[in-house]
């Protein structure tokens, strides 16, 4: 077992750059007619990041568009590598970042659940085992024998969000997907997110629901331009974040 | 090795990959799977009946002796042709969850082995077809099967990864493979071809992989074990090398995509 104290995350001077070609030359036409046209901007989206996130933590990511909170949690679940530094993870994790990634349409809904659940590397018997409290989480009823193409956008989310919420993971990394279906669905949605937070889940939003951070977060870190401007309790940064920003 | 710890926590999504892969292409379809069985059947009836006309050949059982070649030629070029695809195609995924890469081109390799497999049965019922029968020398056929499947998991680690960074690669393979189809000897055998040229099929390893299967069910003979072998040990350096390139590679893949 994990002790309770023990670190999750820890993130370490870590630098991320992005290229950006103004005008890349794609095809092999284009190289070498405009061998020369290879304009590309490198742009600096985190700066020398130190972030240690302890067990049992849930953190609020705040901060303007643009401010390089998405790109840290991907950097957190291993979808892309920084430059420079090293960000260390313990525990099995699970990123909400889209929902329904890896849905096949002429599937079924159960099937997309085993389809879905495996990418968050789940086995068989851990799937079965979870099967009947993720369709009464979605709510899907007998739809659940149909087609995910024959889904409202709505029912898509609603059994997207069910199996990712269902992954027992000690991480949840979550961008903004708070806004998923309607009202009591999200507040159905906020409850098991706290459900989780009370078993001691690692948890890390991404968010500009203010509100919800409040809500849920004990923590919060106000990342601009790519650098820490704060890191305390949720409430005081939130509020210093708001006399800034507006 | 970490790889195959990585691989295993992941067994779930593999097999289920597999499926979709298997499945999904035929979902909508009235025949179904029935299409990687009718499909090269067509293609058999069309090459038995031009070949034949434009080639002299004094090659006995002809028909038989094409199927051999051409069934595992659909699944060698299949499966590079996918390959260049696979991580296009999934690009969605890889930038929004992370799993072991390695999965996609592995479920590519391994999907289209389970296709090859019910192809297959067109190899047995031409051979039976033709009264041939068959010989105890069928033991052999999952010998060559497992070298053509190294082979092909080292090459599609490579066309893969490559592929996400020179788009035009996807392009170029598709003409390659043509190329390719008349420096292997599928519709003729390794003889006719004149000594000066005899290198570029010395050189190429689906050469002994059809030998191999041809052997098996045209010749009725034991396939030679020596060379498949040899094949083998290219095919296990091919897989090292195509890993430690995909792996690599595969550190910018969702930003490449």
């Amino acid at each position: 077992m994990q002790k309770d104290n023990e670190n999750r995350i820890i993130v370490e001077h870590v630098y991320k750059t992005f290229d950006v070609y103004l005008d890349k030359a794609n095809s092999l036409k284009e190289k070498l007619l405009f061998w020369k046209r290879n304009r590309k901007e490198t742009r600096e989206v985190l700066k020398d990041i130190n972030l240690t996130i302890k067990n049992g933590e849930a953190v609020a990511l705040i901060g303007v568009n643009g401010s390089g909170k998405s790109t840290l949690l991907k950097l957190m679940t291993k979808i892309i590598y920084p430059n420079k530094g090293k960000i260390i993870t313990n525990g099995k994790l699970t990123s909400l970042l889209e929902l329904g990634a890896g849905f096949h349409p002429d599937f079924s809904g159960r099937e997309n659940i085993y389809f879905n659940a495996s990418i968050f590397g789940l086995t068989k018997k851990e799937i079965d085992n979870r099967l009947d409290q993720i369709i009464e989480f979605s709510e899907l009823g007998s739809y659940i024998d149909n087609p995910v193409r024959t889904y409202s956008s709505g029912m898509y989310m609603r059994l997207a969000f069910s199996v990712a919420i269902n992954v027992d993971a000690d991480i949840l990394l979550v961008d903004e997907i708070l806004s998923v279906g309607d009202q009591h669905f999200q507040e159905k949605c906020l409850a098991k997110m706290k459900e989780l937070k009370a078993e001691g889940k690692t948890m890390v939003f991404v968010t500009h629901s203010l509100g919800s951070a409040r809500e849920l977060c004990d923590r919060a870190v106000w990342l601009n331009k790519g650098v820490i401007q704060m890191d305390g309790k949720t409430d005081e940064v939130i509020d210093e974040y708001i006399k800034e920003t507006t | 090795m970490n790889v195959f710890k990585k691989l295993y926590d992941y067994r779930e999504m593999l097999k289920t990959s597999i499926k979709k892969d298997i499945g999904g292409k035929y979902k909508n379809s009235f025949l179904g799977v029935l299409w990687s069985f009718v499909n090269p059947l067509l293609q058999i009836i069309v090459y038995a009946i031009i070949f034949p006309l434009i080639m002299k050949s004094d090659i006995p059982n002809y028909v038989v002796f094409m199927v051999c070649g051409l069934i595992p030629w659909n699944y060698f070029s299949t499966v590079i042709n996918r390959s260049s695809f696979t991580m296009i195609e999934n690009g969605n995924i890889i930038k929004k969850v992370y799993f072991p890469r390695e999965i996609l081109p592995i479920s590519v390799v391994t999907s289209e082995t389970v296709t090859f497999l019910i192809s297959s049965i067109l190899i047995l019922l031409f051979t039976l077809g033709y009264g041939l029968g068959l010989t105890i020398n069928i033991l052999f056929y999952p010998l060559v099967l497992l070298v053509q499947y190294v082979l092909l998991l080292g090459i599609s680690l490579i066309v893969s990864s490559v592929t996400v960074y020179f788009r035009d690669l996807q392009h170029f393979i598709g003409v390659l493979l043509q190329l390719f189809f008349y420096a292997t000897p599928i519709v003729y055998a390794v003889d006719v071809i004149p000594a000066n040229f005899q290198w570029i099929l010395k050189f190429n390893p689906m050469t002994y992989i059809i030998e191999g299967y041809r052997d098996i069910f045209w010749g009725q003979t034991m396939p030679d074990i020596p060379t498949l072998l040899i094949v083998l040990a290219i095919g296990i350096v091919l897989c090292i090398v195509g890993y430690l390139i995909f792996n690599k590679l595969q550190r910018k893949f969702a930003e490449e995509l």
